[in-house]
């Protein structure tokens, strides 16, 4: 009945029953002391979600810096090609202020995609600027006028009988009057790493465009990419071109009627922008849009066609001799100031790898600090456990549990009580990392984004969120158990080391 | 009856306090024969705990030599010694030591665990054990839920259950009322009788000593006298101290006119 020797096979059939008996103490050990449990256990579930939360901020970060230098220089590339395609082009606006990317050493930190006039018809300036254009905001690629003009529109309408005179210049081809009205119905705030940012979300903007054969016909100034129905054609009045984007904010295809600006429009086709941050302009006649946004005779931006790029610097001289109130901008000048700005942003990409790498320092301190706070909690609550224990240790010496299973009993409880915490820690990560990361670490996105807007340049941060991988989940409840059986390794040891004679003391 | 389980040499035990060392076990011999029935009396500090430490393979000797079960104790590594422990011991505690968050049963399964694999086949053991100290239909209780002299029934049938060489019994009733203290030492007796179990018992209590058929009284490390208890005494009709015959009736030997139920006698001696 009894089996005296454990040899082969049985002795791993024995050695499989006393695991059994030890988990199932192990399990009665813990829920023994409940109270004391359930505060051991939420310490270091509490430090097992920093733990987790701390590399999910990281790499949250890490993306979002990249995304943002991807952003960056994929507009910067998209503009200059634009540039380069144009450099007979010439872009006069009245600017108020000269606002928005930085091209001014005392710009102002606002986020601003700046430049459209509201439905109210208010001229905006920086400070009820609506903020960005779209998520990844700072650019509107694509089109000239759009590029830099995004942020020089920021500006007075210009009436534009006052600039026939440029017209007589000898060498400007044609002229492009142009106005730009966004409409946004929503707030927004953003949560960024902590930081809270609230702008208003432009759900379309207009661009009306005079709709002249000549310029049609020669001048690429609507888009070339039509996906459904037409294109506009010259003179027409009430009907608009969608973006694919604007086509689903409408919910409109060709042929329907659309209200913008409290006014009708019909869909007469639907183009996919050349540049993803151009997805908001419907194009419209010139005529229309003046007369929607209650600025009849005004204008937001001129774009002047000269006959070569020669003689672009003799017409710019020209224009601000007749009018000295005007910002005039070549395409020369807009690649100089595209060489500056890449320069900014290169070094805004670089501070922004410089805090993500000293975010890395704080963030290896702050989890060496966690794991010792974790193996120190089990240590001490082990060591007392064991002390408390004595007794019962000894007894079980006493009656023939060799050293190594009296070990594996302790470190079993510290492994099921790290275990616990680590599948308790990684459910409260899993909806406080973004909390808890941005409390821990440095944000990399807001020094992103302020350390642009304080040189100049804005970019809206994008934003990344914290979430736990797979990975990240199982390496922590990994760590945890590792902690658990580190913690408990010292105590276990010296509960092997109790002497059976400890059954015998009778207090 | 020569048959000896337990055979004790020359034993002595020193231990260092501070720098005196203090001879706890002086040149002790002690040969115990499998069935017997032991007490071993003292006052505190006669060695009556390191001598039970030594053969419970709980203390390693200084000198001498200690055979259990024809093996020598004194030539097994410290770290080989829970074996013996496991294989030819079965432990008593006055304070009984069950453990807490287990009940009888699973108590009682403790020493077999790596014995009997199959867990049925355990459980099995466990509840015969219980029923043979009296705790039939009490498997499932908590030591808390259990008097004291049921729980020392439980720690007896614990002590049972690797059908050890020998028992240890430490103050087994040290703890108990007198009630459950008769009810205990009963058991222990019964136990010895029927099933020839080995008890080695260290008591101060004489009353529970008076069961047992040999009375060792420890002083300084040494057994300074040798007794039969008196109820084993009465029943053999021989007068403890002088051998002469006695009468169950007798309250003093005719022969020596020393008192049969003198308590504190032995002790004094």
């Amino acid at each position: 009945m009894l089996t005296k020797v454990c040899s082969g096979f049985s002795c791993q059939v024995n050695m499989q029953v006393l695991y059994m008996g030890i988990v199932n103490r192990a399990v009665r050990n813990i829920s023994r002391r409940k109270i004391r449990a359930s505060l051991v256990i939420i310490a270091l579930s509490i430090s097992l979600s920093i733990m987790i939360s701390i590399p999910a901020g990281l790499m949250a970060n890490q993306e979002a810096a990249n995304d943002m230098a991807n952003n960056l220089s994929s507009t910067i590339t998209e503009t200059g090609e634009s540039i380069t395609q144009a450099l007979s082009q010439i872009d006069v606006t009245m600017s108020s202020r000269f606002a928005g990317y930085g091209f001014s050493p005392d710009a102002t930190p606002t986020i601003i995609q700046g430049g459209q006039i509201p439905r109210d018809g208010q001229v905006l300036n920086p400070s009820n600027a609506p903020g960005f254009g779209d998520r990844y905001g700072g650019f509107r690629g694509g089109e000239i006028s759009g590029q830099f003009g995004g942020a020089l529109q920021a500006s007075t309408p210009m009436n534009q009988e006052l600039y026939s005179d440029i017209s007589n210049i000898n060498g400007v081809a044609a002229m492009l009057p142009s106005l730009e009205a966004s409409d946004g119905s929503q707030e927004q705030t953003l949560e960024m790493m902590g930081r809270s940012f609230t702008t208003q979300i432009i759900d379309y903007t207009i661009k009306g465009i005079p709709l002249t054969s000549e310029l049609l016909s020669s001048y690429n100034i609507l888009p070339s990419n039509i996906v459904a129905g037409r294109n506009l054609r010259a003179d027409e009045t009430g009907v608009v071109l969608l973006s694919q984007n604007n086509s689903a904010f409408f919910s409109a295809k060709v042929g329907d009627t659309i209200t913008i600006f409290d006014t009708d429009f019909i869909v007469v086709g639907i183009y996919e922008p050349s540049a993803s941050t151009d997805n908001l302009i419907l194009y419209m006649n010139l005529s229309d849009a003046q007369t929607i946004t209650n600025n009849t005779g005004y204008i937001t931006s001129l774009k002047i066609f000269t006959t070569s790029s020669e003689v672009v610097n003799t017409v710019v001289e020209e224009i601000r001799s007749l009018h000295p109130e005007v910002t005039v901008i070549t395409g020369q000048e807009r690649l100089n100031q595209l060489e500056y700005m890449q320069s900014r942003y290169n070094e805004a990409i670089e501070s922004s790898q410089a805090s993500i790498a000293a975010t890395q320092a704080t963030a290896l301190q702050e989890i060496i600090v966690v794991v010792a706070a974790t193996s120190l909690i089990v240590l001490f609550v082990m060591l007392y456990t064991v002390r408390e224990r004595t007794k019962e240790i000894g007894t079980l010496k006493a009656i023939g549990f060799s050293n190594r299973a009296v070990m594996a009993q302790f470190i079993l409880e510290g492994l099921l009580l790290s275990t616990i915490a680590g599948i308790i820690g990684v459910a409260i990560a899993s909806f406080a990392a973004p909390t808890l990361s941005s409390l821990l670490l440095p944000s990399v996105q807001s020094s992103l984004g302020f350390t642009l807007s304080a040189t100049g340049p804005i970019v809206a941060a994008t934003t990344n969120p914290v979430t736990l991988s797979v990975e990240l989940v199982l390496a922590t409840l990994g760590g945890a158990m590792l902690l658990g059986v580190l913690g408990t390794l010292y105590p276990s040891w010296r509960a092997a080391k109790i002497r059976p004679a400890e059954a015998m003391r009778y207090e | 009856m020569n048959n000896p389980v337990l055979q004790i040499e020359n034993l002595t035990k020193t231990y260092t306090l501070g720098k005196n060392p203090v001879n706890a076990l002086t040149n002790l011999n002690l040969q115990v024969n499998r069935g017997e029935f032991i007490a071993i009396m003292g006052p505190s500090g006669s060695g009556k705990t390191t001598l039970l430490n030594v053969i419970g393979c709980i203390d390693k000797p200084t000198s001498g030599k200690v055979h259990l079960d024809n093996i020598d104790v004194t030539n097994t590594p410290e770290n080989k010694l829970y074996k013996i422990r496991q294989d030819k011991m079965g432990f008593i505690f006055q304070s009984f030591n069950l453990l807490p968050y287990l009940n009888a049963r699973e108590n009682v399964e403790l020493p077999l665990e790596n014995k009997i694999k199959n867990k049925t086949e355990r459980k099995k053991r466990a509840s015969e054990l219980l029923g043979l100290v009296g705790l039939s239909g009490r498997e499932n209780h908590r030591p808390q839920r259990l008097s004291q002299g049921e729980q020392q029934r439980v720690a007896i049938a614990r002590a049972l259950a690797n059908e050890p060489a020998i028992i240890l019994a430490d103050e087994p009733t040290g703890n108990l009322y007198s009630q459950n203290k008769q009810e205990i030492i009963k058991l222990l007796a019964n136990l010895n009788l029927t099933r020839g179990t080995t008890i080695i018992m260290v008591t101060h209590d004489i009353q529970v000593a008076n069961h047992t058929e040999r009375m060792l009284l420890l002083k300084d490390g040494k057994i300074v006298t040798e007794k039969a208890g008196l109820h084993i005494a009465k029943k053999q009709s021989k007068c403890p101290h002088c051998n002469s015959s006695i009468k169950i009736s007798d309250e003093t030997c005719p022969t020596c006119k020393k008192a049969l139920f003198e308590t504190d006698e032995f002790f004094t001696t």
